[in-house]
């Protein structure tokens, strides 16, 4: 993929091919299989609550409120669904959360490689300063921002827009892109942009021309990994937003914790297969380039 | 420096992702220190009250004390479970011939999940009337005393409340793990397996020293991204039962936003800032001296 994906795939260690005494042999494969079990306890205790989700939203009523919860569903009913969508905006709350992943996802690609374009291939003198003030974004929590910014969205009535949501979704998002773009652009030679410099092409045309074409797996990385963030946000939403019509998919599944304390949980459970469906399947389907994304985000940040 | 580039050029690309920071990011925290000086409610006049808010934060205030030692005992809960059970089954993993790539994604499948999916689905596991996930578990091993409503429970409440936030994010922390672990040379083993190293000197005299840099990244993701925990607690107990559960920030957003005291509510946020930059200025104090012993 992109260049500052290190850390590729080495192929893992085969059993020594050379005739090794024997017992050595033999102790690497009892731990072998000791750790192949354990890995695969380890994944089920992962996983097993999302498969219990599932098979939960498939029940009728009766069978989950007196049925053996670890059983399979005595029939499976898609009921819950149907209400799932009668109870809250489902639609309308994922349109919303699609506008406001989408939103920032364009701010923070957009401005991040402007950004790092800057820092990066132009350079300047400040570069290190403007460099340390983005680490800021990194370290502190964004609860830091939601009281000012109350504050300010209610003196220039942004409270309540999609705005409200996007804008610290995509400045909190921004150093962090920043940052993978930077090291991406590292990697362009030098001798690509002297090239063009002697063509006649000024700094805008080399954006445009050089840099941005070139920079699509980085693209595709830093919004695969923002999704995640931006399309589940809770605090955010939590805070700047109030009226039904913008509740993103978050604030909407707290609709279906029913007043006076009773829950459908079927149908919870369900309008939670409905609401996590469009991200697993992008994970699922991109899975590799967002693996390698998290990795690489880290490993040298 | 790009040859032809002019000082315009640069403030033309510099300056609108500045603005956005700017007020998203830097603007926010100068002006909660700033508000963190004064009492507010947001309706009346703001009153200058100079560090009468840090004082009272520090010396008078039990719940604020509370909520600090819940935070503490969240994150190391977290922390435990992150990060020792990313590396512990980052290690398992790199003895794996095939299939790594399968686990790696089911792994990592709880952190692509929204907290409030999370926390409802936790809610139910913990439940015991209809009896949850756990408590059916514990009746099956033969552990049917320890059976109890995990959320209403005082002793027990925090831990319930970390557990799933660990959980969450432990595949993304073995996923940067692994991915070190790999990088370790080959030689590097080989030679080591040769002088005769079992496993374990293995990992700690050969691969745990090659990854420190990535261990030292992953242990401040996860402590900062601890030390902000929000949405799992605030949305299972809403920091109850009585302050059980009740961490800074969701004492801080009960102020803000409940008890509309926004002056004290940004010198809480003060605080828990500067809890994260003494906590990673400490991580990075302890782990650079250690590399260098």
């Amino acid at each position: 993929m992109t260049a500052q994906t290190a850390p590729v795939t080495r192929p893992v260690p085969a059993p020594p091919s050379s005739p090794a005494p024997r017992r050595r042999r033999r102790k690497p494969n009892v731990f072998r299989s000791l750790s192949r079990t354990l890995i695969v306890l380890i994944v089920v205790v992962q996983v097993y609550p999302l498969a219990w989700l599932f098979l939960t939203s498939l029940r009728n009523e009766h069978d989950f409120a007196t049925g053996d919860p670890f059983a399979l569903p005595s029939s499976i009913s898609f009921d819950n669904y149907a209400r799932a969508f009668q109870t809250g905006n489902l639609g309308q709350n994922i349109l919303n959360s699609f506008i406001v992943t989408m939103g920032a996802n364009l701010l923070i690609v957009l401005l991040g490689m402007m950004a790092a374009y800057a820092l990066q291939v132009l350079g300047f003198r400040f570069s290190k300063f403007v460099r340390g003030l983005f680490l800021i974004g990194i370290i502190v929590p964004v609860q830091i921002a939601l009281v000012p910014l109350f504050i300010d969205y209610s003196s220039v009535n942004l409270l309540d827009t999609y705005q409200s949501m996007i804008i610290p979704l995509a400045g909190f998002a921004l150093p962090m892109s920043i940052y993978l773009f930077s090291s991406f652009f590292e990697y362009i030679p030098r001798e690509t942009y002297e090239a063009a410099s002697l063509d006649g092409a000024g700094p805008y045309r080399i954006f445009g021309l050089i840099t941005l074409p070139l920079s699509t797996n980085t693209v595709v990385t830093v919004v695969l990994v923002n999704s995640i963030f931006i399309w589940n946000d809770f605090i955010f939403a939590n805070t700047f937003v109030l009226s039904e019509g913008l509740k993103t998919i978050p604030l909407g599944l707290q609709n279906y914790i029913g007043a006076m304390g009773k829950v459908d949980w079927t149908a919870t459970f369900a309008a939670v297969c409905i609401t996590i469906t469009p991200l697993l399947l992008v994970f699922l389907v991109l899975n590799k380039a967002m693996i390698q994304g998290l990795e690489s985000g880290a490993t040298k940040g | 420096m790009l040859p032809n580039r002019s000082r315009l050029s640069v403030l033309v690309f510099l300056l609108p992702p500045l603005l956005l920071y700017g007020v998203a990011v830097l603007f926010p925290i100068l002006q909660s220190l700033f508000l963190s000086f004064f009492s507010w409610n947001g309706i009346s006049d703001m009153e200058f009250v100079g560090l009468a808010n840090y004082v009272h934060m520090l010396t008078g205030d039990g719940v604020f004390w509370r909520s600090f030692f819940n935070a503490l005992g969240y994150l190391a809960i977290c922390l435990v479970l992150q990060l020792g059970g990313a590396l512990f089954v980052a290690s398992l993993l790199t003895s794996l011939r095939r299939g790594a790539g399968i686990i790696k994604t089911l792994y990592l499948l709880p952190a692509v999940i929204s907290t409030v999916a999370i926390a409802f689905l936790f809610v139910r596991i913990y439940s015991i009337d209809p009896v949850g996930l756990l408590n059916q578990v514990l009746g099956w091993i033969g552990l049917g005393g320890l059976e109890r409503p995990w959320l209403s429970d005082v002793n027990t409440v925090l831990a319930a409340v970390s557990a799933p936030e660990g959980w969450r994010f432990t595949g993304l922390y073995m996923l940067i793990i692994y991915a070190a672990l790999l990088a370790v040379p080959q030689e590097l083993e080989e030679a080591a397996r040769l002088d005769g190293a079992n496993q374990w000197q293995m990992f700690t005299k050969i691969r745990f020293p090659y990854i420190r840099p990535v261990w030292i990244t992953t242990t401040i993701m996860a402590t900062t991204y601890g030390l902000r925990g929000f949405d799992i607690p605030y949305l299972m107990t809403n920091g109850g039962p009585g302050q059980s559960s009740e961490l800074l920030t969701t004492y801080m957003y009960k102020t803000a936003f409940t008890s509309t005291d926004f002056g004290y509510a940004s010198t809480i946020s003060v605080f828990i800032v500067v809890e994260c930059l003494v906590a990673v200025g400490f991580i990075l104090l302890m782990l650079k001296r250690k590399a260098d012993a």
